[in-house]
């Protein structure tokens, strides 16, 4: 194993997938109920660094966190010395569980036909099986909020855990947010298409879909307003707890015209609002800090539209931070296998003008404050789920390795294709 | 000093029309300023002083200078005087590497792909280049001052490559690198079977569709180049038997062939071939051909299975220039892993880390790292994955590629460790010449500064401007 020392009961629990030449493991690993990592420096994200620390798990949660934490009896220990605990990374936005091979149409799932369809709950789609999901994990990404793609209305994104059986499993929330795009002069949101058309036909196309967008989000609250509708329209339904303000809208936009679109749309409509991509906020920084709207920002690996500044996609989440605006970053892995590179999107906004400290709260509180789950993930306190990693260094530094990551409180094995390819063939021997 | 405007349109700071959303665009408005091209001076005289210098070739020195004159690397390392008049960059708490060099690119070319035929070794990318491409000029911002821009995988054989330096500002023809030898691009795969885009009905597909069909048409190629080659040494020998022997009939040279041509520099050794692959078993049958028709692979590209068979490689002389860690993009990428890179050095293939896309040009150091961190290739062999390493590929080491005495000034100076999480690039040299500076650079915060100076009344009385 190239990755870690540890106590000889956690290698062979991490060794439990079967390497090359051995049969597989019939029994499922034993599962310890409790771990303490020893000797730390647990980096909480709330509150101070604690060094010399130790983190108690115990069924799933975080028992215990500090300097001076007795290790309890029975508890598998991992020496933490000169090691460092994060809590578990969260990408705001790719399609984890729903593609697998980009150019085999049979392996994505990502696109409903119609520009409509709040009725879809990506989660009932998640595959748990889905050989991204040990990839990416074994960096530190330990959740993520996947969700569909294409035409106006996707449907409901999910909250999910990188570990479980089941898709109701994983899902820290099954529902976390209805996801929309707003039209866009020049092509469409986010992967909604663009075309060869002049700009005077673009922007006339435009303003038709967004009229169609607001009859659409009229005739729904319509629809909710009344007591038991017949016949009932689902996808009208599903967008009440959207229109009542229960649930976050993510709007994937680019533009800060498409921005402005979207805050008419929400005073419309009284809608919560989540910007996703939306490279063009840096122009409504305070605005949107006035109005607490939070951008998740990314992915940073992309370059500047049309004649920005070179920079523009590196600086704007740190514009962003200092204007007061709650950010947090996706990936937008698509299944191209970006959604691992989480924290080096983080690292390249440090690099221009974003607090590094922001930075790493951008890919753990903040998002899990955003989704609502403040209380359950995103940081490293006592009660919440124990999704989190140990590395030797800073995670924002790509040499930084990871060394063992948690999610809910089970060890996991380092079985990805990745790892399990790297073993077998670097004991190829010499032809 | 010349000065280019490439964007014009700075729009004054008049009124917000507030009509639609879109109207008030003000991103939209405001990025249409002007970026200035300032053709920098010769780098005569340049002095990088009290620097972190990273060679690439030396290891790395503390506290070192870099003298430049005329354009090339005059002296390395500490204790170097400072000539008077030498143009001075205070290199203090800076980091200081060779200029990055991609070994695979497609920026700043009108065309990637001839693909109507499976051989088009006669066209070539030097034909299509665009010197005001903004991908240029946003590389150079990453630390990259050198480009193998080659033609894409559409076919078995594609057209000549062509390697440039980003001397962004001056004429298209200023972008060649003298002395960089010529090379062509192979392809082998999914690409040039075209199973992932659409067929157009009625459309005869080209051949080859298989990976064997790939093969053969290698063989059927370079057999070709051979007779076409023997034809030439036959009228060559006639000629020098007619210069000893007026008698003898003048013989007539064969048909000139700009395609064959290609190839038979190829087999002659004179012409440098870049070949994408994936698969195992494509590349071992590439290495195959090449060795039964005598001439060597300059470099694998993507080589995403070449973890597989590094040694076949290795024992081949083929470099290899892959990914740092993208995969599953397609089925023949499913097998990539991103221990790729460091797991082909450890079995001594030369291994560089490219980027195939202006996105990943400007953050090749990024990348980079992915060496040491997947696999645990050193610091020093992981920046040479985009430096010294890419310059041996595209056979410029003499040249460039390592901060050496007698190389060209090919210079990243960067504000902290090329691999370090925060770091960017502050200032880009080539020849010596600064082609960036990012304190003259039109970044966001600028433009964000000057559209608050704009809004902002003035208050100033006088208004002497």
């Amino acid at each position: 194993m190239i990755r870690r020392s540890v106590a000889a009961a956690i290698a062979a629990l991490a060794l439990s997938a079967p390497l090359a030449g051995q049969a597989p493991a019939v029994q499922p690993p034993s599962r310890p109920d409790a771990y303490a990592i020893t000797n730390a420096t647990i980096v909480p994200v709330v509150g101070a660094r604690i060094t010399n620390g130790t983190v108690v798990i115990r069924n799933g949660r975080i028992e215990a966190a500090g300097a001076g934490v007795a290790t309890p009896a029975g508890a598998v220990v991992i020496d933490g010395r000169g090691l460092f605990v994060y809590p578990g990374l969260i990408d705001s936005g790719d399609r984890m569980g729903l593609t697998e091979i980009g150019s085999v149409p049979g392996g994505q799932d990502t696109q409903e036909l119609g520009q409509y369809n709040p009725q879809n709950d990506v989660i009932s789609a998640v595959n748990p099986s889905s050989v991204h999901i040990p990839v990416t994990r074994a960096n530190g990404v330990t959740s993520a909020v996947t969700s569909a793609e294409g035409g106006m209305i996707q449907g409901t994104a999910a909250l999910i855990d990188l570990a479980g059986w089941t898709p109701e499993e994983m899902a820290t929330k099954g529902r976390v947010a209805m996801v929309m795009t707003y039209p866009r002069v020049g092509g469409g949101g986010r992967r909604f298409g663009g075309g060869g058309q002049g700009q005077g036909n673009q922007a006339e196309a435009q303003s038709r879909q967004v009229q169609e967008l607001y009859d659409y989000l009229r005739d729904a609250g319509a629809y909710n307003a009344r007591s038991n509708p017949v016949p009932q329209n689902l996808a009208f339904a599903a967008l009440g707890p959207a229109l009542r303000g229960e649930m976050p809208v993510i709007f994937d936009v680019q533009t800060e015209g498409q921005i402005r679109g979207v805050l008419a749309l929400a005073d419309t409509f009284k809608l919560k609002v989540v910007l996703r991509g939306a490279t063009g906020s840096w122009a409504l920084a305070d605005t949107l800090a006035a109005r607490k709207i939070p951008v998740i920002v990314g992915p940073l690996t992309a370059t500047p539209e049309g004649d920005a500044p070179y920079d523009a996609v590196y600086a704007y989440p740190g514009v962003l931070a200092k204007a007061g605006v709650t950010i947090a970053f996706q990936t937008n892995d698509g299944g191209e296998g970006d959604a691992r590179n989480l924290p080096y999107n983080a690292a390249l906004a440090t690099a221009y003008g974003l607090d590094p400290e922001e930075a790493l709260r951008a890919i753990t509180i903040n998002p899990a404050r955003i989704w609502g789950v403040a209380d359950k993930i995103g940081s490293i306190e006592v009660g919440k789920v124990a999704n989190l990693f140990v590395t030797n260094g800073d995670p924002l530094d790509v040499r930084t390795q990871v060394k063992h990551v948690f999610i809910r409180g089970q060890l996991m094995p380092w079985d990805d294709r990745h790892t399990q390819e790297y073993q077998k063939w670097r004991a190829r021997p010499k032809p | 000093m010349m000065r280019i405007a490439l964007f014009a349109l700075p729009l004054a700071a008049g009124a917000l029309a507030a009509q639609t959303p879109a109207a008030q665009d003000t991103t939209r408005r405001a990025t249409l300023t002007v970026l200035k091209v300032d053709i920098p001076p010769a780098g005569t005289l340049v002095a990088i002083t009290n620097a972190t210098v990273i060679t690439a070739s030396h290891g790395t020195l503390e506290n070192a200078t870099v003298l430049i004159r005329n354009g090339k690397i005059a002296a390395v390392g500490q204790g170097i005087a400072v000539p008077a008049g030498a143009q001075l960059i205070d290199g203090n708490g800076k980091y200081v590497m060779p200029g990055i060099i991609d070994a695979h690119s497609h920026s700043a070319s009108e065309g990637i792909n001839e693909g109507s035929l499976s051989n088009t070794a006669m066209v070539r990318i030097e034909d299509v280049l665009r010197e005001d491409a903004i991908g240029i000029y946003r590389s150079l911002a990453g630390g990259v001052t050198t480009l193998n821009i080659l033609h894409g995988s559409a076919n078995t054989i594609g057209g000549q490559n062509a390697v440039v330096k980003l001397r962004w500002g001056l004429p298209v023809d200023s972008l060649l690198f003298a002395g960089a030898p010529p090379g062509i691009k192979f392809a082998l795969g999914e690409n040039v079977r075209r199973t992932n885009v659409p067929q157009i009905p009625g459309r005869t597909p080209r051949y080859p569709r298989t990976r064997m069909g790939q093969e053969e048409l290698l063989r059927e190629v370079f057999t070709r180049a051979r007779e076409y080659q023997a034809e030439w040494k036959t009228y060559e020998d006639a000629k020098a038997r007619r210069r000893g022997d007026a008698k003898l009939a003048e013989p007539l040279p064969p048909k000139r062939d700009l395609q064959l041509d290609a190839l038979v520099e190829i087999l002659e050794g004179k012409r440098l071939v870049h070949a994408h692959s994936y698969r195992s078993d494509e590349i071992l049958m590439l290495l195959q051909v090449a060795k039964d028709f005598g001439f060597k692979i300059a470099s694998l590209q993507h080589v995403l299975e070449g973890y597989k068979i590094a040694d076949e490689i290795a024992a081949a002389g083929a470099g290899a220039s892959t990914f740092a860690d993208n995969w599953a993009y397609k089925l023949e990428a499913f097998d990539a892993i991103p221990f790729n890179a460091a797991l082909m050095a450890e079995r001594g293939v030369t291994v560089t880390i490219n980027s195939d896309s202006d996105e990943r040009a400007r953050r090749l150091y990024q990348e980079a790292a992915k060496a040491m961190k997947y696999g645990g290739a050193s610091e020093e062999e992981a920046i040479r994955m985009i430096t010294l390493n890419a310059a041996k590929q595209l056979g410029v080491e003499k040249l460039t590629g390592s901060i050496d005495v007698g190389k060209d000034a090919d210079i990243a100076i960067f504000n902290g460790h090329p691999f370090a999480p925060a770091s960017r690039v502050e200032m880009t040299l080539i020849d010596g010449r600064v082609f960036f500076d990012r304190n003259k650079a039109p970044t966001l915060e600028a433009l964000i500064e000057a559209l608050k100076r704009r809004s902002r009344p003035n208050t100033t009385s006088g208004g002497a401007q």
